[in-house]
């Protein structure tokens, strides 16, 4: 079976990498490196995709960013919940699509299946793909907006039908949230439904993550850097 | 009467959505279903109705750019009124009112002014915020009552996360008078949407599914695959190529001077209101190792059978067994009775051990009437078929 790989040793090592299906929840503060972080696992690597739904960035930034970080572009669809609400004509190409607004469940679903389908046709860049399913990484960045927009219930709904697709598709989900904007039960809802809760806590001398969820992996505090995309253990 | 402008679902309908009514397109997470209440958007302001959008997850500048980038039409320069109540009348009332009751009646007073000052004919409701903001009683509430039913008619779009248990309410509590839902068969692939016509208040229509899919801006109810099979030399061939508008054999001569077909037959046909592409697979065993794959994903079978050759019903049901017949819609269809023959019904169904709800039509595959019988028969049932 496909694995995928994470960057972070302490989960390749025990395990090779992620199982199909999984979902992997980042509890990162405000101001941390979590978000570089899910950026970090959800990078394609080769014969792989991803797939971002973006509530903060837009894509154009989004897309600079991966081109100053070295992704592959080419195997990375973006779903943009943030350019139509101030540009209301922008309108969708082959890798970037667009939705009204975060809490616009209906056009997001909409727009993963296309995404989905243009992976699985070829119509992304590198069509020859080597491997079938093609494996899929998917990112959603953030929950704490999407929960701003929509409740709990319904959110985590959505999430449960959206799991249960990736699960079917052999993907990843890589999910982001503000532990410290919610409260106890909008974390354990949302832990429900992942496989691997990664933890992250800045201190002054730098980044470290703790790991849940992953039998035989270490459970302590770990310093991690990235660099250029790309996940680096502190020893 | 307004038409939803899918051709197909209105036909089914007995020619549109009468006025008064209320209507739910109740979508699946991640399938393209906003088409249909689009359409009917388009329709009726096409119509010249006056019409009253209420889209409370975005504001009426980006709704009108979802309908230009998902139709390719400005729905404003269609003739009819559009009233748009959208995401900032959502938030002024949110902000203004902070108790569930009082938002609701916020709602209320507002919908029934709009309606009644721009003599509205058709309310269109993107249901999610409203639901989610004053929970599922109270949202339903808001769409137009009884007294003022017979004036306005009421489309809803709604994302169903909660699956059929959602739609068994709304039919059950006659809630709404037509239920159409929409899902997809999210294998791997290929993808295919279908929608199912859950109930019909005022028409005595069985639940059916249709699959479809959004060609030139437009939805398009489609078959995807009829698979015809049966014996060498009983019509394969006469029958896919009398039933299409156009298509392709691939044949070979034989030494005796027979054609016969060597990969498949292919034909497309429009039918009904449907896109339909129907599949003849050899007859001869040598072929055999192919069927199996040109039977993948198929939505029905029709068995051909040469009614002057009772010695190959062997054969005919060896093709039954390797196209998995048992699984899918199938039809039986006696063929060449234009000639003389002895088969009878009675000895068909109990030789190819049929169960008793699949029809047996003797026909002749020269006929294009006889032929568009079967398939007729067949799309009947295929859309009958709970996928
Ligand atoms: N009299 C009569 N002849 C028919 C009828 N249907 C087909 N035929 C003839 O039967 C012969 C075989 O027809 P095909 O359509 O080639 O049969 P097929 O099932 O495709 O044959 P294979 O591809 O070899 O399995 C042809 O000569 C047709 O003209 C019919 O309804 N009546
Ligand atoms: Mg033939």
């Amino acid at each position: 079976m496909y694995t995928y790989k994470t960057g972070i040793s302490l989960i390749d090592e025990v395990k090779g990498g992620i199982s199909p299906g999984s979902n992997v929840l980042i509890l990162a503060p405000s101001m941390s490196s979590g978000e570089k972080l899910g950026y970090a696992i959800m990078r394609p690597q080769e014969g792989e995709f991803a797939l971002v739904l973006t509530t903060v960035m837009r894509s154009v930034d989004l897309l600079d960013f991966f081109s100053s970080e070295e992704f592959n572009r080419d195997a990375i669809g973006v779903i943009d919940s943030v350019t139509k609400l101030s540009t209301p004509d922008v309108s969708d190409t082959t890798q970037v699509k667009y939705v009204s607004s975060p809490s616009d469940l209906t056009g997001i679903g909409i727009k993963f299946s296309s995404l989905v389908e243009s992976i699985f046709n070829g119509e992304f860049p590198p069509s020859d793909q080597a491997l079938f399913p093609p494996p899929i990484r998917f990112y959603i960045d953030s929950l704490t907006t999407l929960l701003m927009y929509r409740k709990l219930e319904v959110l985590y709904q959505f999430l449960h039908v959206m799991t249960s697709k990736l699960k079917k598709m052999e993907a990843i989900g890589i999910y982001i949230l503000n532990n410290e904007s919610f409260d106890e039960r909008t974390l354990s809802l949302m832990k429900q439904l992942m496989n691997v809760v990664i933890e992250v806590k800045s201190e002054q001398h730098g980044d470290f993550l703790r790991i849940r969820g992953v039998p035989g992996a270490p459970q302590e505090w770990v310093q991690f850097k990235i660099h250029k995309g790309t996940l680096e253990m502190v020893a | 009467m307004i038409r939803t402008g899918i051709t197909g679902i209105d036909e089914m309908l007995g020619s549109g959505i009468p006025r008064g009514t209320r209507v739910v397109f109740s979508l699946e997470p991640g399938v393209e279903g906003r088409m249909f209440m689009m359409r009917t958007i388009a329709s009726a302001l096409s119509e010249k109705k006056n019409v009253c959008i209420l889209s409370p997850h975005c504001t009426g500048r980006v709704f009108i750019s979802e309908c230009m980038e998902i139709l390719e039409i400005d729905i404003l320069k269609l003739g009819g009124k559009a009233v748009i109540l959208d995401s900032t009348v959502r938030e002024s009332i949110n902000s203004r009112e902070k108790k569930v009751t009082s938002r609701k009646l916020a709602w209320k007073k507002l919908i029934e002014e709009t309606l009644e000052q721009h003599s509205i004919d058709v309310f269109f409701v993107y249901f999610d915020l409203l639901y989610e903001d004053l929970g599922l009683m109270k949202a339903l509430d808001l769409l137009p009552t009884a007294r003022e039913r017979d004036r306005v008619t009421t489309v809803v779009e709604h994302l169903n996360l909660e699956g059929d248990s959602l739609i068994s309410r709304f039919a059950s509590e006659n809630i709404f008078d037509l239920i159409i839902s929409i899902h997809s068969a999210f294998t791997l692939v290929p993808f295919f949407n279908f929608f199912t016509l859950e109930y019909v208040s005022w028409a005595r229509i069985p639940r059916r599914s249709i699959p479809y899919t959004v060609a030139g801006r437009n939805i398009r109810l489609y078959i995807p695959k009829i698979i015809i099979t049966g014996p060498p030399a009983s019509g394969k061939s006469t029958f896919v190529s009398n039933a299409s508008d156009s298509g392709i054999s691939v044949d070979r001569g034989d030494l005796d001077g027979y054609r016969t077909t060597v990969a498949m037959d292919l034909g497309w046909l429009h039918f009904r209101g449907f896109d339909i592409t129907i599949f003849g697979t050899p007859g001869q065993p040598r072929f055999d190792p192919i069927i199996p794959q040109l039977v993948k994903n198929a939505m029905g079978i029709i068995l051909l059978l040469d009614a002057t050759r009772p010695d190959r019903f062997v054969r005919a049901k060896e093709l039954l067994d390797l196209a998995h017949a048992e699984k899918l819609p199938l039809v039986i269809a006696v063929n060449k009775s234009d000639l003389p023959h002895q088969m009878d019904e009675v000895t068909i169904r109990k030789v190819l051990n049929l169960r008793d709800d699949i029809p047996v039509f003797f026909i002749s595959a020269l006929k294009r009437p006889d032929v568009h019988y079967v398939v007729e028969s067949m799309v009947d049932r295929i859309t009958r078929h709970p996928y």
